[in-house]
């Protein structure tokens, strides 16, 4: 029972990281219907602007702030110059303009920082408490907070304000959208940074736990893809869900079943879901309407 | 339209055979292998040039299932890894013969391919780049630790080539002429039944469906088609390199194999091979930036991005853009005869026989119990307010929808189970309100495919007589001129007659017109309407649904009407018309 | 479609011939040149800078003694990516050059496989890192390698845990990857000949971002120590913080990796009191406090193997050569294959037939965070 309890908080810490980077992948599918492949480069970029304020010995939380500024930015001139100019095209040559957007950034911070792995002190001062037999990392525990609390942000941002009534109804009906005098490109700029100051907040909340390197993006943001497909893509709650689901699969699954095949679980998982019951995931009606 | 009245008939003009017309293809061809054989690389250029040419082979697949099919397929590098362990573990461990193994690599992958895609293929886009990314995930994850099979991580080393090319040089030579022919063979599928199908699926399923393609098994074909180039140029590069190991299989390389193919161009084998080199040889030009860790592949990724905004159909399209504008126009079609219709007749006198037909939407009866009689050689009208389950009842017709319960006889055959393309083979053609042409193709193609109907009595062997057949209904419906444009340049009332043309080359035992008048302004209704008398004077019986009264009550001779998904009236035109029940539901009752 | 395919290949001739005219351009001074394959880009990139560091030390320090036959020596590096078909263009873009004499491969084995055909193509001399033992007993006479193999570190390991630290309960933590797999299989069947099979042998992908199934596992086994190859730093570190946090103390015996510079950085207290075999150790001889010293000096951070290897095989490669009298590939080859009892960083290099110059370990330990030198275990089958 230890065992499993202290399986379950690993899952669901790890999986919040996941749901963290699912959340950006989910909000820019929404609403350019587009899988953005440099999601995971946001985290990588964002740790290593902490990183650089905390050595320039700037306090932790004006460093957060910077670089949650800075990935707003990133987010402006991602979509300016990575998005906006092929947004009547189909979804395809913007997949690959994105996966050119990884290689140019995880490779531009290299090239800027070099290949050094680097350290990021923890949120907290201590590294964790024992609660009974189970140990609750500190830094985990803050990120569960705080994905918990994005999601109650998330639901109160789309559900009651105008402009996230605005964001939904530009990703429902950008035709509609427009009609109704809402700015479909602003509305797309403002999701394009919120993706991007999201991706960089899993990325800072994750460096403790993970180090800070060129390759943390990419393989927590193959993952969070992972999530969001589980979760349904286009659904913020699902990419919460998908993100938890997996990391919690793939924790049992590597402790109960095998851990070099850890990373198969999810994907295996994923397979069943879309082979035996897409509906159940999606619920998207297959036939087009003639 | 009154073109079609003083043509000459002539017939078509013969081709040469296909393999003269692409000698000079083959020339080149020749050359090349030539000049891998004999030319002295050095091994840094030689592995290149064997990397390149394995790769463009790979690449080559995926422009058959995206760039010909338009389905997208992000477990290439899976494949090539099949075809490549194939060879490695067939030639290296267990001392097979390297042609045995190259071939077995093939049909396992594609088995493979096809088994992964009639698992998927049935759900849309999105799905399939899912599934094909966990089953790239998998496979490397089982290239990584099934090491009784695989060797693991340690990969496999000692793979032999054939002993006929044992010389790199010489191996690389036949790489290339492995290249040239299935080069060939892919630039030359998009003129092929099969590839004109699958050109159909991209541009629009719903109407390659009604068109007699069966959309599933041209997708799993496409599907098969790119996963068993990926093995052969697995199989190859294995051989070439004499060592493969998990990690040139990775999804990293899947997404590669996909930016090189649009980049180059995804529709054409050229452009493959164009994206290909490139994107190979980007990051060795750029070596010389190599004392700052990182900087050269910055670079490489920033090319990327550019070449996708400024060339957006890839290299190759963006040069055979350039260059097809500065031909002139395209020449000339071949003159053509006049269209036979020759309905199939099991003698009955009703060809289409419906019998309580119900289509229900969760709680919303749609359409609910209509029975319908068309007799042969009429034009049959269903008529009745906005909402009230025409072109429902259509769509159950032609198979888009699922009959919730009822039967559906077309000239004694039960049709009401079958599949879109089933009943198009069953002698059934159609249009569509919003016109549903393939938008990519020419007037001329569009009606080809409607002329390949399975089934079809009307036209004989051979390419030369499918484009007879279509030059004659599209001759028909006033067009003939204009057959080798692409749909994009006519208007809207002439898409509508090329839909009508490749319904008919079709030669259907009934025609379903859904509102062929909606969008014409009069002197095209006029058209239509003259048009409609000639089909009719042909015997082919139709089926018309239309809200314009004047077109209906002066074309069909039978009239059902319906209303709330009910059939209100039934009966010879103008008493419907004049049926207390048919007035208030178009004029609204008291 | 002929004309086009002709123009491209014409257009990837220029483009290929380019560079090299450059290149030979640039070359005409009589250095002697060696070619060095090493990662600038991808996984590895942080190693691959300091294998460079360590042979441009060497480089430095040879040039400065008198350089090679009398010229100067030049070293010409390739990006390897870190990735396998990268290092088969990067070697064969370097032995396209006819002037370059002799080659330093990659440290990692899968990487000198991938090479392996075109290394014996080319049939010149190629230092490597690679520590697969298969890599020098498969034949390739043109590999020599400047780290113990897997099967020394495996017996190491195990010598010094079982003997020395007299544990016998084993629990073994391996990467699935071509390093991990072979050295814990090394591990494995060093142990099981010292009479203490282990009772859990755990595989783990790399590039994880959680180990505790992995640590539940060590936890449960009851095992009393713990030996573990680990291949990336990031890996070892989460897994050395996770082991601590779930309160597994016991005595720890690693691979290089373990006292590894950026391990002992990123894993920090975690890592307190551990052992790692090293074939490097900066206070095991003269040569290598020597070495230490001097890379200090020149790049202000602590060497480890990662730049010790490159360092001791330009030197003796140096050596060969000039012993040799010649750059002919033969004679180098008899003349490293002649190098006995020479002390290097990494220990004292005695070739074998086989080509490899190392036959132990230096075991080190981690005291609150200072690598400190303990014994040196060395076989002489």
């Amino acid at each position: 029972m230890d065992l499993v309890l202290q399986l379950l908080f690993t899952g669901i810490g790890i999986g919040a990281v996941y749901a963290l980077v699912a959340l950006g992948f989910v909000l820019i599918f929404r609403a350019t219907n587009v899988v953005n492949f440099a999601q995971g480069e946001f985290s990588m970029v964002a740790a290593y602007l902490m990183v650089v304020c905390v050595e320039l010995g700037l306090p932790y939380w004006l460093s957060f702030v910077i670089a949650l500024a800075g990935m707003a930015l990133l987010g402006v001139i991602f979509n300016l110059g990575v998005y906006y100019p092929l947004r009547h095209r189909t979804y395809l040559p913007v997949i690959i303009a994105t996966i050119g957007a990884s290689i140019l950034l995880s490779n531009s911070v290299l090239a800027i920082y070099g290949p050094q792995p680097q350290v990021l002190q923890g949120w907290f001062d201590t590294p964790g408490i024992q609660l009974g037999p189970v140990y609750l990392d500190s830094q985990y525990l803050l990120i569960i907070g705080v994905t918990i609390l994005l999601v109650l942000f998330n639901f109160w941002f789309f559900e009651k304000t105008l402009l996230g009534k605005k964001l939904q109804a530009t990703s429902q009906d950008k035709e509609m959208a427009s009609l109704l005098g809402i700015s479909v490109s602003t509305m797309i700029m403002i999701t394009f940074i919120y993706s991007a100051v999201l991706g960089g907040l899993a990325g800072i909340l994750v460096a403790p736990v993970l180090f800070v390197s060129i390759q943390m993006g990419s393989t927590i943001a193959l993952k969070a893809f992972a999530a969001t497909i589980i979760g349904g893509f286009g659904d913020v709650a699902g990419a919460i869900v998908g993100g938890l689901a997996l990391g919690v699969i793939e924790t049992f699954g590597a402790a109960y079943i095998s851990v070099p095949y850890k990373d198969g679980f999810a994907f295996l998982v994923l397979i069943a879901f879309l082979v035996f019951r897409p509906q159940g995931i999606f619920g998207e009606r297959v036939a087009e309407k003639a | 339209m009154s073109a079609s009245d003083n043509m000459i008939p002539a017939p078509a003009v013969r081709s040469k055979p296909l393999i003269i017309r692409h000698l000079p293809y083959f020339i080149g061809a020749a050359v090349l292998v030539a000049l891998a054989a004999g030319m002295q690389f050095d091994g840094y250029i030689l592995n290149i040039l064997l990397q390149a040419t394995t790769f463009s082979i790979a690449v080559f697949g995926l422009s058959v299932v995206l760039g010909l099919c338009g389905q997208i397929n992000l477990a290439q590098a899976a494949f090539f890894g099949f075809g490549a362990y194939a060879v490695g573990l067939g030639t290296a461990d267990l001392h097979l013969n390297f042609w045995l193994c190259l071939v077995g690599g093939c049909a396992i992958t594609l088995v493979a391919g096809a088994v992964l895609g009639m698992s998927t293929l049935r759900l849309g886009g999105h799905y399939l780049a899912m599934v094909t990314i966990s089953f790239q995930q998998i496979v490397t994850l089982v290239m990584i630790n099934a090491i009784w099979l695989t060797h693991g991580p340690d990969g496999v080393a000692n793979i032999r080539r054939p002993e006929l090319f044992q010389s790199s040089q010489s191996y690389l030579a036949f790489c290339v002429a492995m290249l040239a022919i299935v080069g060939y063979l892919v630039w030359h599928l998009p003129d092929t039944k099969l590839g004109r199908a699958m050109r159909a699926v991209r541009d629009n399923e719903l109407a390659a469906g009604v068109n007699g393609i069966d959309v599933f098994r041209t997708k799993v074909s496409a599907f098969g088609l790119c996963a068993l180039l990926g093995g052969l140029a697995g199989g190859l590069f294995a051989g070439g390199f004499a060592y493969v190991s998990p990690d040139q299989f990775s999804f990293a390389e899947s997404i590669q194999f996909l930016t090189m193919s649009l980049l180059g161009g995804v529709a054409s084998p050229i452009g493959s091979v164009i994206g290909t080199g490139l994107l190979i040889l980007i990051p060795e030009w750029l070596r010389f930036l190599k004392s700052v860790p990182g900087l050269y592949l910055a670079i490489y990724g920033l090319s990327v991005i550019l070449i996708i905004r400024f060339m957006p159909d890839g290299i190759w399209g963006f040069v055979s853009d350039a260059f097809t504008r500065m031909r002139a126009h395209s020449k000339a079609p071949p003159v053509a005869g006049a269209l036979q219709l020759k309905p199939a007749t099991s003698g009955g006198d009703v060809v289409l026989e419906v019998t309580g037909l119900s289509k229900h939407f969760g709680g919303l009866k749609a359409v609910d119990g209509v029975d319908i009689a068309v007799k042969r050689g009429s034009v049959h009208a269903l008529i009745g307010p906005n909402g009230s389950g025409k072109t429902t009842t259509l769509n159950v017709l032609s198979g888009l929808y699922k009959a919730t319960s009822g039967k559906i006889v077309l000239d004694g055959t039960d049709i009401t189970n079958m599949a879109p393309h089933q009943r198009t083979a069953a002698g059934l053609g159609r249009t569509f309100q919003n016109i549903r042409l393939f938008r990519s193709m020419t007037a001329l193609e569009n009606v080809e495919i409607g002329a390949e109907r399975p089934g079809n009595t009307m036209i004989g062997k051979g390419d030369d007589a499918l484009t007879e057949r279509a030059m004659e209904a599209l001759t028909f419906v006033g067009l003939g001129s204009r057959a080798n444009e692409l749909i994009s340049s006519f208007s809207y009332g002439h898409q509508r007659l090329i839909e009508i043309a490749r319904a008919l080359a079709s030669n259907p035992t009934l025609l379903l017109l859904d509102e062929p008048a909606a969008g014409l302004n009069s002197t095209e209704k006029l058209e239509l309407h003259e048009l409609l008398k000639r089909i009719a004077a042909q015997g082919l019986t139709i089926l018309i649904i239309d809200h314009d009264m004047t077109l209906v009550s002066e074309a069909a001779q039978h009239i059902t009407v319906l209303n709330f998904g009910r059939r209100i009236a039934d009966g010879e035109s103008m008493a419907v018309l004049r049926h207390p029940d048919v007035v208030s539901a178009y004029l609204g009752s008291e | 479609m002929k004309l086009t395919r002709r123009e491209f290949s014409a257009g990837l001739a220029a483009g290929l011939a380019a560079p090299a005219l450059m290149r030979s351009a640039w070359a005409q001074g009589a250095t002697i040149k060696i070619g060095m394959c090493v990662p600038v880009t991808g996984p590895a990139a942080e190693q691959g800078l300091w294998a460079q560091n360590g042979a441009k030390l060497a480089l430095a320090a040879v040039n400065k003694a008198g350089g090679v036959l009398g010229r100067q020596v030049e070293l010409v590096i390739e990006d390897d990516q870190t990735t396998n078909p990268g290092i088969v263009l990067a070697f064969s873009k370097l032995a396209a050059q006819s002037d370059i004499v002799a080659f330093l491969g990659s440290i990692r084995s899968t990487q000198v496989q991938a090479m392996a055909p075109d290394v014996i193509k080319v049939g010149k001399p190629v230092m490597i890192g690679g520590t697969n033992p298969d890599l020098t007993h498969s034949g390739n006479p043109w590999l020599f390698r400047f780290r113990p193999n897997d099967n020394y570190s495996g017996r190491v390991i195990a010598d010094f845990g079982v003997t020395t630290l007299g544990k016998k309960k084993w629990a073994i933590v391996h990467s699935t990857d071509a390093f991990g797999t072979a050295g814990g299989k090394a591990l494995t069947e060093a142990l099981t000949k010292l009479g203490a099979p282990p009772v859990l042998d755990q595989g783990y992908a790399n590039q994880s971002q959680d180990f505790t199934p992995v640590v539940l596992a060590v936890k449960q086994s009851g095992a009393d120590v713990l030996g573990t190859y680990f291949t990336f730093e990031n890996d070892l570190g989460i897994f050395a913080r996770q082991l601590r946090q779930l309160g597994v103390n016991i005595p720890w015996v690693g691979s290089p990796s373990v006292v590894a510079v950026s391990s002992t950085k990123l894993a920090g207290p975690a890592l307190f009191g551990t052992y790692g075999v090293a074939d490097f150790a900066e206070d095991s001889s003269d040569t290598a406090k020597a070495f230490g010293k001097a890379y200090r000096d020149a790049y202000k951070t602590a060497p480890d193997n990662q730049s010790a290897w490159p360092y001791d095989a330009i030197t003796i490669l140096s050596a060969a050569i000039n012993k040799a009298g010649s750059t002919d590939p033969n004679k180098i080859r008899d003349a490293i294959l002649a190098t006995q009892k020479f002390a290097g960083a990494e220990g004292e290099y005695n070739f074998d037939k086989n080509g490899d110059g190392l036959h132990g370990y230096n075991v080190v330990k981690n005291d609150k965070g200072k690598i400190v030198y303990d014994k040196h275990i060395d076989f002489n089958d």
